[in-house]
Order: C-alpha cells, then structure tokens, then sequence
C-alpha cells in the first residue's frame, strides 16, 4: 500500500533526524563554519593582494594568468581532497595517530606524486590552449617550469598542514569536514599565489 | 592492505584533476581575455581569489558533508533529507555572509593600498556574482556527489575538485557578466 509505505518512509526520517542531534543542524553547521570561512575570506584577500603585486609578472611572461588559476585550483583541489579523505578516514577511525601510519603516509604521497604529473600537465596545456586561441604565450618550458615548482613546493607546505590539521581539529572536538576543508582552501591559496610568484621571479632570472 | 592505497589515490584523482585542469585553464583564458581592464583595475584583481572561493569553498564543504554522510551510511535519497537540507542552507547562510564581509574587507584593502572604488559598487559586485556563483556551484553540488554515490565512486574524490574548480570558472564568469552589467568594463 503506497499510504503505507509514505508513513514508514516519514518515520525513517524522523529517526535520521532525532539520530543527526547536532550533527546536522544547521546552527552547528554554521557556527563550525562560518569562522573559518570568513578566516578563508580575508586569506583570500591576502592573496588578491599579492596577484594585484604581481602586474608586473603577469605583463613579462604572457600565459602566467592563464595557469596561476589553474595551478591554484590543482593545488587547493589536491590538498582538500587530502584533507576530505583525511575526515573521511578520521570518521571510519582509520586514523588515529600520526607516527607509523600507513593509511597516513599512503595518503601525503600520493597527492605529492598527483601534485608533480599534474603541473607538467598543467604547463604544457596551458601552453597549447594559449597558443590556439591566438594568444601570446611565454612558451611551454616557462609555462611548465612555474607550474612544477609552485605546484610541488606549496604541495609540501600543504600536506604537513593537512595532515596536523584534521587530527588536531578531532582532537578539539571539531568535525574535520567543516573546518579542514575551508582552512586548507585559504592557507592553499596563500601559500600557492607566493609560490607562483617566486616560481615567475625565479624564471624570469634563468 | 590499507584502505588507501598510492596507486588507488593517484589512479583515481588523475583522470578528474586533468578535468579540473582543463576547467582551470578555461577560467584562466577568461580572465586572459579580459587582462587589460584587470591591471588597470588592481581592486578587482584583490577581489577575484577571494570571491571564487568563496563558491569552491562552501560548494567543497557542503560535498564533505554529502560525502561523509553517505560513507556513515546516512544519506541515501536526494529528496526530504533533512543531512542534504540542513547542509544546503548552512552553505548558504555562510556563502552569502563571506560575500558581504568580503566587500568590507576589500573596500578597506583599496583605501589602505590607495586604489578606493564606490562601496556600494564593490557590494554590488560581490553579491550579484556571489549569490550567481552559489546557486550554480551548490545545484551542481548536490547532482554530483549523489551521481558518484549511485556509480560507487568515492564521493571524497570526484566533488571537491570538480566543485572547487567549476566555482573558479563560474566565479570568473559571474565578475565579469556583474562587472559589465554595472557598467564597469
């Protein structure tokens, strides 16, 4: 009987909702994140104010545009799926130490391995997508060589941050997913936006 | 055997970060396109980290949760739930209260750096491209983590980077349609 089946439905629900407690409300959500996101906010900032030092760069070497959002993205995309699985494995209680951690150590290298084939990647498409839509380019070499050293160098930075912060962050009483996540985002998108810049100063001296 | 392997990690995470690359470089070729009016415009190149994340990061959170709920067995229907409903207003409150309180940041940014711009245009931008970005990135939100839930992919690994990235791509576009809807380009 439909009717029947609705109710036992609603029922479940109820339930799901009684167990949630203060998992899933929306106050606890928005308290837990909301900090953090405006701490993200002004890292953001930060790091606006360091893209709009860097007109300079971006004048001299045609194309850094063109990958600094990328290599921004690849990096926080990287190290949040880091920090997410980091969570996720926290929750299963797969993690609960730092020292002789398989489940750990597997984790970091394998995002640091990801972090290397993709800024190659990174460089040499942005090259070639440049290129074709018929603008200037600095040349895939230029290109790839920011992308690498960025790239891996803020990778490193990264995963030790991850990595302290889900299981610090369990350790207090926080859930990692609403806070890992947006922290990483934004000491991510400091730590990449400087390497980007040194990375260019660097090429820019070769 | 380790539930995470190396191979497993980077096996899975290559094919849809080279996507998100693509999309990455995407969003970089707009923001190519538009280069001149960006240097002469600094304050808009301070504003354009911050409020494309503010997209990627709330879209990623509400995706954590999705994700973890549905690996603690919670979540298995997209309609009624009250873990995607809380979660899908929570993203929100917090989104639309970052947007607003990015504007003030920057508007104090430009005044200390000395490129000053009308508050209320910076309001305008941040919350027209701001509330934009957030309705697209949370639709695709929720769409992708239940679609990679029903396909037995690890939701972890395929909708923070697709939503991190599509909120820069979306972000980017939504600043510049605001900025030539207000006049500015």
């Amino acid at each position: 009987m439909p009717y029947d089946n609705y109710r036992q439905e609603d029922d479940d629900l109820d339930y799901v909702e009684d167990y949630l407690g203060d998992y899933g409300s929306v106050r606890s959500i928005v308290r837990e994140a909301l900090p953090f996101e405006l701490i993200a906010t002004l890292g953001g900032v930060v790091s606006g104010v360091i893209l709009s030092g860097m007109t300079n760069e971006l004048q001299m070497i045609p194309g850094l545009i063109v990958i600094a959002p990328a290599v921004l993205g690849m990096r926080g995309n990287i190290s949040c799926t880091l920090g997410s699985r980091l969570g996720s494995a926290i929750h299963m209680g797969l993690i609960t130490k730092i020292e002789n951690n398989p489940e750990l150590t597997n984790n970091v290298a394998g995002s640091l391995l990801l972090s290397l084939l993709l800024s190659i990647v990174l460089g040499i498409v942005g090259h070639i997508v440049t290129v074709v839509l018929g603008f200037e380019s600095a040349g895939v070499l230029t290109l790839t060589s920011i992308a690498v050293i960025a790239g891996v160098s803020s990778g490193i930075i990264l995963a030790f941050v991850a990595v302290l912060l889900a299981i610090g962050m369990f350790r207090f009483g926080f859930d990692p997913d609403n806070v890992v996540t947006p922290a990483i985002a934004t000491i991510g998108d400091i730590v990449s936006m400087l390497m980007i810049f040194i990375a260019a100063k660097v090429v820019l001296l070769l | 055997m380790t539930y995470y392997t190396i191979r497993g990690i980077v096996g899975r995470g290559f094919p849809i970060l080279a996507m998100t690359s693509l999309i990455g470089i995407a969003a970089g070729q707009v923001l190519n396109s538009g280069m001149d009016s960006l240097i002469s415009m600094p304050i808009v190149l301070i504003l354009i980290p911050a409020l494309i994340k503010v997209g990627g990061d709330t879209g990623s959170m509400l995706g954590a949760r999705l994700s973890s709920s549905f690996h603690m067995g919670l979540g298995n229907q997209l309609y009624r739930n009250p873990v995607v409903r809380n979660s899908l207003l929570a993203a929100l409150i917090v989104g639309l209260t970052a947007s607003l309180f990015l504007s003030i940041v920057v508007w104090i940014t430009g005044k200390a750096l000395g490129i000053g711009i009308a508050y209320s245009t910076l309001l305008a931008l941040c919350m027209i491209a701001g509330s934009f970005e957030l309705i697209v990135v949370f639709t695709a939100t929720v769409a992708i983590a239940f679609a990679s839930h029903r396909f037995g992919v690890d939701p972890d690994d395929t909708v923070i980077p697709l939503i991190a990235t599509l909120g820069d791509l979306v972000g980017v576009s939504g600043i510049f349609f605001t900025m030539y809807l207000l006049g500015i380009i």
